[in-house]
C-alpha cells in the first residue's frame, strides 16, 4: 500500500531523476560550448554569408562606403608598405640609377651623333647633287637644252609652236622675263618673216637642290629674215646669210609633274 | 591585400620605365651612330666636295688669267703661271716675255668677274674636270675708257699635287656649226 509518504518519496525520486539528465547534460555542454560555440556560430555565419555579404557589398558600394573600407585597408597595409619601402631603398636604387645614367649617356651620344651627321649633311657641297646624281644631272641638262631651244626659237610660219612652248615650259616670273627678252624681236619678226633658231651648245648644271636646279647655258642663236621689205644694210646682210650670236645665261628650273620648267632666266644683268 | 601586392610592384614600374627609356635611348643612339657613320663615309659626298673644290679653283684660275694690270705685269703673270699646269702652263711660260711687252705698251688694265660657273665633267680618280665659266671682262685703256665684254669660257682642270689647276682654257665658239 503506498503510503502517502512513500508516494511522495517516489515522486521526489522521479522528479530528481527527471531533473538529473536535464541538469547534468547541459552542464558539460555549456563548459565545452564556451570554447566551441563562437566558432560554430562563425561557421554558421560564413555559410550563410555569401548571399548576405554580396548584398551587403552591393549596398556598401551604393552607399559610398568605399572610403571607409579603404581607410581600413590602408591601416592594414601600412606596415607592409613600409617594410617594402625600406627594402627598395637598400636594393632598388642601384639598378635604377644605373639605368638612368645609361639612358643619359646613350641619349647624349645619340644627340651628339645626330648633330654631327646633321652638320655633315648641312655641308652645302652635299646638298648640291649636281654631278653626284648623274642621272638627274643629265635629265636636267637634256630637258633644259630642249626647253631653251623651244623657248628662243621662232618661225614666222608657225608662231603657234612658239606660243605653245611658252605656255608649256615657263612658270612664275620666267613668263614675264621671256616676254621682255623676246618682245622686241617678235614685234619685228612677224613682218620680217624671221626665223630664229636657238641651239644650246654647252650647258652645265651648277646646282641641284631637290626639285630645283640652276643651269648655265651657252647657246647659239641664228636669225634669218626671209621678207624682202627690210631696209638698211645690216638687215640686208641678215637676209643674206643670217646673224649668229652667242648667248650665255643661267636658268633656274623647277621640277613639276615630271618635267623641268623654267622658273627664272638670269641674263647676268644684260 | 591589393596594397601589399602593389607596394613592391610600385618600384618595379619605375624600374620598368627606366629600362624602357634606356632601351629607347639605346636604339636611338644606335640609329644616330649609324646615320653619322653613313654621313661621314658617303662616297657621293666626297665626290661633291671634289666638285666644289674643282669649281672654286677653276673659277679663280679663269679669273686670274683674265686679270692683268700693266703696272704689275710680272706679278700678274706669276699668278697666271701658278694657276695653270700642263700645256697651258707651258704656253704661258713660253710666251711670257712677248706678252708682257705687249701689255706694257698698251697700258691696259684688265679685270674679270665670274658671273657663273659650273662643272660639266669630273673624274675624281684621274683628277680631271671640265667647267663652264661665264665671265665679264672689263678692259680699261690709258684714257680711262672701259669696255665690258662677256666671255663664255670653257676650261679644263687637272689636279696636280692635290690642287686643281687649269690645263686648257678657251672661249666657246659662236655659230660655228650653223654657218658651216
Amino acid at each position: 500500500m503506498p503510503t502517502p509518504r512513500h508516494h511522495l518519496n517516489r515522486r521526489r525520486r522521479r522528479q530528481a531523476l527527471a531533473a538529473a539528465p536535464g541538469d547534468t547534460a547541459p552542464r558539460p555542454r555549456t563548459s565545452v560550448g564556451l570554447l566551441t560555440e563562437p566558432a560554430a556560430e562563425a561557421r554558421r555565419r560564413t555559410a550563410a554569408k555569401p548571399v548576405r555579404e554580396e548584398a551587403e557589398k552591393e549596398a556598401e558600394r551604393r552607399a559610398g562606403a568605399k572610403a571607409v573600407r579603404e581607410e581600413a585597408e590602408e591601416k592594414a597595409g601600412r606596415p607592409d608598405r613600409e617594410t617594402a619601402g625600406r627594402r627598395t631603398r637598400s636594393r632598388g636604387p642601384v639598378p635604377l640609377v644605373v639605368l638612368c645614367v645609361l639612358t643619359l649617356l646613350l641619349g647624349g651620344f645619340a644627340g651628339w651623333a645626330h648633330s654631327r651627321a646633321g652638320d655633315l649633311r648641312d655641308d652645302p657641297a652635299r646638298g648640291n647633287t649636281a654631278l653626284t646624281d648623274l642621272a638627274r644631272t643629265s635629265e636636267i641638262k637634256g630637258q633644259t637644252a630642249a626647253a631653251v631651244a623651244a623657248l628662243f626659237s621662232y618661225d614666222h610660219a608657225d608662231p603657234a609652236a612658239f606660243e605653245e612652248a611658252g605656255k608649256a615650259l615657263l612658270t612664275g616670273k620666267a613668263v614675264e622675263q621671256h616676254r621682255t627678252l623676246l618682245g622686241g624681236v617678235l614685234a619685228r619678226a612677224a613682218e620680217q618673216k624671221t626665223v630664229i633658231t636657238t641651239a644650246v651648245t654647252d650647258s652645265a648644271v651648277e646646282r641641284i637642290d631637290g626639285d630645283r636646279a640652276r643651269v648655265l647655258v651657252y647657246a647659239d642663236q641664228s636669225s634669218v629674215s626671209t621678207a624682202g621689205t627690210t631696209k638698211g644694210g645690216k638687215q640686208q646682210k641678215a637676209q643674206d646669210q643670217g646673224v649668229y650670236a652667242g648667248a650665255m645665261f643661267a636658268v633656274d628650273v623647277v621640277h613639276r609633274d615630271g618635267r623641268w620648267l623654267v622658273e627664272n632666266i638670269d641674263t647676268f644683268g644684260r | 591585400m591589393t596594397r601589399t601586392v602593389r607596394t613592391p610592384a610600385g618600384v618595379r614600374p619605375a624600374l620598368a620605365v627606366a629600362l624602357v627609356l634606356t632601351l629607347v635611348a639605346g636604339a636611338f643612339a644606335a640609329w644616330a651612330g649609324r646615320d653619322w657613320y653613313a654621313a661621314a663615309h658617303d662616297d657621293s659626298a666626297a665626290y661633291a666636295v671634289q666638285r666644289d673644290r674643282a669649281l672654286a679653283a677653276g673659277e679663280q684660275a679663269v679669273q686670274n688669267l683674265n686679270t692683268l694690270d700693266h703696272r704689275r705685269v710680272d706679278q700678274g703673270l706669276d699668278l697666271w703661271e701658278s694657276s695653270t699646269t700642263g700645256e697651258l702652263h707651258k704656253q704661258l711660260v713660253d710666251g711670257r716675255t712677248e706678252f708682257a711687252g705687249q701689255v706694257k705698251a698698251a697700258k691696259t688694265v684688265t679685270t674679270a668677274r665670274v658671273l657663273s660657273g659650273a662643272v660639266t665633267e669630273l673624274d675624281d680618280r684621274a683628277g680631271r674636270a671640265r667647267l663652264l665659266v661665264a665671265l665679264r671682262i672689263t678692259v680699261t685703256t690709258p684714257d680711262s675708257k672701259s669696255t665690258d665684254k662677256d666671255s663664255r669660257m670653257l676650261g679644263e682642270l687637272t689636279r696636280t699635287d692635290g690642287r686643281w689647276k687649269l690645263s686648257a682654257l678657251g672661249q666657246a665658239p659662236v655659230g660655228g656649226t650653223a654657218a658651216g
